[in-house]
């Protein structure tokens, strides 16, 4: 391969390339958010993947799930098999780990990893990842997109950093009880939801970008969390206005002694 | 059998600080840290650090024959906390830095001199998993002796969670 492959994004760092290469990185969602992150982790450089999906491509995914097409609908191609064929389209010597299940039924891979990217729909499955994160000393990203109203529909969106040392999700004011609460009374009632292309491709890259940051440090932002809000009707990606005027400095849901396999104590 | 070390950016800067200290008298710092363990794919472990415990300059040993040496005190320090970190199957790993860059190993004195505390670490805590770690300028090394088991396992990787990441690789190079 020719040394000008990177070319265009030295300005990451003379060892950017090496530092990617050696990344592993989970992916736990390979639809519409998961698709756009896995092609740009490709493009970027990444070798090590640990990828998670169940599904299979069906017709409702070709308006958002990027490398499906028509065969792949009418033949159910699993979504794990498209983003394997896109990272090694890309990368031919990656290690891809891919599992056709929810990570929470073989999570030992995800804990090898040293960052996760969550394309996962539900808070409470948003939760359950950056607890795993958290415990297993790995950075979480998370992504994710919803429509709200019918008469004048709003795009709403995050990508939130959840690292060690750093404030969670809870206590940047995205996951709450309520939330929680409300998703679980709308459980079985969740119906098909609302979701398009390009919203995804503004989170997943901008995702992509956090994870990059997280790696080459190149714009020496140290970044211990994030919670950028996404305004699908005017456009923006702004920092949330409640992480602006949170007044906790530091997590107190999340100790750091609590990390590895959960011991029993006898009393 | 797969093993691989974590710690976190904080933990990794607060100890590189440490070590990197003159001594009044001793070449070099050693220190311990201690880890839980996860568990891998294919009965492999991962060792989480959580905390690093600084020596004390008066519990070190004069001793030029190497390039430091800790007393009795440290020791008894060490196997104590790892009596008291047993319901949490806390482990400890011996500590220290190698001023170069790369990846780094044990010395000669290293292999004869460390692996000498470890049983004593298992007789307090042989729950728990316990070692030798070795950290370069931008690299680190790992040795982990099972639960009871009398060889280490050379881990594959030791990770850093910070930003950067840092991900030290066993047989690669910077």
């Amino acid at each position: 391969m020719s040394k000008d492959r990177y070319s265009r994004q030295s300005f990451l760092g003379g060892n950017a390339e090496e530092l990617i290469s050696r990344c592993t990185i989970a992916v736990p969602g390979l639809g519409g958010g998961g698709s756009h992150i896995v092609q740009q982790l490709a493009h970027i450089g990444f070798q090590r993947y640990v990828l998670y999906d169940f599904d299979v491509v069906e017709e409702s995914n070709l308006n958002r799930l990027v490398g499906a097409n028509l065969t792949d609908a009418l033949a159910e191609t699993p979504k794990l098999h498209l983003a394997k064929k896109m990272i090694y389209g890309l990368q031919p010597n990656a290690t891809v780990r891919g599992f056709a299940c929810k990570w929470q039924e073989k999570p030992e891979p995800l804990r090898e990893c040293q960052i996760v990217v969550g394309c996962v729909d539900s808070y409470k499955g948003r939760e359950e990842l950056e607890i795993a994160c958290r415990r297993y000393l790995m950075h979480y990203i998370d992504i994710g997109m919803d429509v709200h109203g019918k008469e004048r529909p709003v795009i709403g969106g995050q990508v939130v950093q959840s690292s060690h040392g750093g404030l969670c999700m809870r206590c940047m004011g995205f996951l709450t009880d309520e939330k929680l609460a409300a998703e679980a009374a709308r459980y079985g009632d969740a119906g098909h939801r609302p979701q398009v292309i390009w919203p995804n491709g503004v989170l997943a890259s901008t995702a992509v970008g956090l994870a990059v940051d997280l790696i080459t440090n190149w714009t020496r932002n140290s970044r211990s969390h994030a919670y950028l809000a996404y305004d699908g009707n005017q456009g923006t990606l702004k920092e949330s206005l409640t992480l602006r005027n949170l007044a906790i400095k530091a997590c107190p849901h999340f100790r750091d002694c609590e990390v590895g396999d959960p011991v029993f104590v006898e009393l | 059998m797969k093993v691989q070390i974590k710690l976190t950016g904080a933990l990794h800067a607060d100890i590189i600080r440490d070590l990197a200290r003159p001594h009044p008298f001793a070449a070099e710092r050693v220190g311990f840290v201690f880890g839980r363990a996860g568990s891998l794919t294919d009965h492999g472990r991962l060792i989480l650090l959580t905390r690093y415990h600084s020596i004390p300059d008066d519990q070190y040993v004069e001793d030029h024959t190497v390039g430091a040496r800790i007393g009795s005190e440290a020791l008894t320090w060490a196997m104590q906390a790892v009596y008291h970190g047993r319901p949490a199957r806390e482990g400890i790993f011996h500590l220290h830095l190698h001023g170069h860059y790369g990846e780094t190993g044990m010395s000669a004195t290293d292999r004869r001199e460390i692996p000498r505390l470890i049983p004593g670490f298992q007789s307090v805590g042989r729950d728990a998993v316990h070692g030798i770690i070795i950290l370069s300028a931008d690299h680190g090394s790992g040795w982990v002796w099972p639960q009871s088991g009398t060889e280490p396992i050379h881990a594959d990787c030791v990770s850093v969670i910070g930003a950067p990441v840092g991900v030290f690789d066993r047989g690669r190079a910077k």
